[in-house]
């Protein structure tokens, strides 16, 4: 059964629409959303209503958590004081705009789905605001699968769509004080674990304007990252006219994400 | 026997640049000074002599600064060189000294520095015209930015945008900015080139409170949004506790070392 999987809408309403209907023209029912509903763009609350009229079952996001619990969950994973107070801007528009009704929902939101072997989470297993780069140190990676225990995690936050497949991996382990009190060695081979990221659907970051998402077939266990082309227009002139922040009309319509990733792509939030 | 050369063209032709080359070959003593020039029908001239001679006088530390009276060190029989740097828009009508804009002769005049030589980018095939651009219409932004400190990741998202025409179609920008460790960075970028100049001054100040030194940051261009360039620089400007605690950990960074 092929299923879609969408992340980091960021309150672009066109772009949803557009990634939707995709989906909906190849006969995909399982969809699943990795969060960030809300944050930058402009139509927090049709995005929400979307989502919740369509049942699409949906983990929390770092935005969607950050709503709900006051100023900045984390602010620490802003790579700049610009992207800072930019960001600052954005979470108060938000905050304004979003109906008490919808901020319960975002704050009903699991952190994370599991289906069998499959699970769906924003950022990482650990948190919604740990970024799980392409390129992160391979044993990094594994772990938060293995811990996880999934044999495919799912998630978005880095709206950098990737695949990345885990394997031959190993874990040794030197056991001291044992009962004969003789050192042991252990070595536990893993079996092939993936991680898929879905990219970002209203603030994309690989290189190009298109939103971005993927098509997982459990049969074949192939992965499909789709591009759709949307209205870029229609969501720029919207975030002007909400008067958000102007920069990030010109950003997204450019191709270039409202604000950009942390340095420290292992960044884990200790709040 | 001292020689003076009057050197003109248009914004990011390459002025600065090409009077350091000859400083460099000469190797001797000299001076600079730069005149502003005139702006003309929709045609604005940027102040930016603050930043070309703080950027010179870094790479030459010897340079003598002429717009100082008390720095008007030479004799008319020394081997030195005098470049006077000029901002024009047009070109000359007649070639060599008799192209001088009269308004200048009597700026020259009053300085006691009459050209020897007059050269003007887009004229004289004795200097480089890929980036001599001709204008039409063309806005000035200047901004002092003496004592401000940036944040780096901010300034280097803020100076991507504003090369990039976030903030208006911009031809030309140069820019001297302090940032927390002491450093000043010379940043300077025209159109017609593919990427931003970026260098890092010779000159560290001690970071130490606010940066006394010279910093400035010129834009010239067409549909410039200044409220919103401005609005967007304070956004990466760092407070006094910031800066503090930067330079906090630098002189404990300054200190571990020594120990």
């Amino acid at each position: 059964m092929k299923q879609a999987v969408i992340s980091c809408l960021h309150a672009n309403l066109p772009a949803v629409q557009a990634v939707l209907n995709h989906i909906d023209r190849q006969g995909i029912d399982t969809i699943t959303c990795l969060g960030d509903l809300v944050g930058y763009g402009p139509h927090p609350n049709e995005v929400v209503d979307l989502i919740k009229e369509r049942e699409i079952p949906t983990c929390q996001g770092c935005w969607d958590e950050d709503v709900v619990d006051g100023l900045d969950a984390c602010d620490c994973s802003y790579p700049s004081q610009l992207a800072e107070r930019r960001g600052h801007l954005a979470h108060k528009w938000t905050t304004e705009k979003l109906t008490n009704e919808n901020k319960d929902f975002l704050a009903s939101l699991p952190t994370s789905i599991r289906r069998d072997k499959l699970l769906f989470v924003h950022g990482s297993p650990n948190s919604q605001h740990e970024y799980l780069l392409p390129d992160m140190d391979a044993f990094a990676a594994l772990e938060r699968v293995e811990m996880s225990g999934a044999e495919t995690l799912f998630c978005g936050h880095t709206h950098l769509p990737y695949v990345r497949e885990l394997g031959q991996g190993s874990i040794r382990i030197t056991l001291k004080n044992t009962p004969n009190k003789q050192t042991e060695e252990k070595e536990i081979n893993l079996p092939m674990r993936r991680i898929i990221n879905a990219g970002s659907v209203g603030e994309p970051r690989h290189g190009g304007s298109k939103a971005t998402y993927v098509i997982f077939d459990d049969k074949t266990n192939n992965i499909d990252i789709k591009e759709v082309s949307y209205d870029i227009d229609r969501t720029c002139k919207a975030i002007i006219e909400a008067g958000l922040p102007s920069i990030f009309a010109w950003r997204l319509n450019h191709g270039f994400e409202f604000a950009e990733l942390a340095e420290d792509a292992s960044h884990v939030c200790e709040r | 026997m001292r020689q003076v050369w009057l050197i003109s063209g248009p914004p990011g032709c390459g002025k600065t640049n090409w009077i350091l080359s000859e400083i460099k070959k000469h190797g001797g003593s000299c001076g600079y000074i730069r005149l502003s020039g005139f702006s003309e029908k929709s045609l604005e001239q940027a102040n930016s002599s603050e930043i070309d001679f703080v950027f010179l006088k870094d790479q030459i530390p010897q340079l003598i600064d002429l717009s100082k009276p008390s720095d008007h060190l030479f004799s008319d029989q020394d081997d030195s060189v005098i470049f006077i740097e000029l901002s024009q828009f047009y070109i000359p009508n007649q070639s060599g000294l008799a192209g001088i804009d009269p308004r200048i002769i009597s700026q020259l005049e009053n300085l006691k520095l009459l050209p020897d030589q007059y050269l003007h980018f887009g004229r004289d095939t004795e200097l480089p015209i890929k980036d001599t651009l001709d204008f039409t219409k063309i806005e000035s932004l200047s901004l002092n930015l003496q004592e401000n400190v940036w944040d780096p990741p901010s300034l280097n998202t803020f100076w991507f945008e504003l090369v990039n025409g976030a903030y208006g179609d911009v031809y030309r920008a140069k820019a001297l900015l302090n940032i927390p460790d002491g450093r000043s960075m010379y940043f300077n970028w025209i159109v017609s080139q593919p990427g931003s100049q970026f260098l890092q001054l010779n000159d560290i100040s001690p970071p130490k409170g606010r940066p006394q030194r010279i910093s400035q940051l010129v834009i010239q261009g067409r549909n410039l949004e200044f409220t919103r360039i401005k609005s967007t620089i304070n956004l990466c400007l760092i407070n006094d506790s910031v800066l503090e605690m930067h330079q906090a950990s630098l002189s404990n960074q300054q200190l571990a070392a020594t120990h």
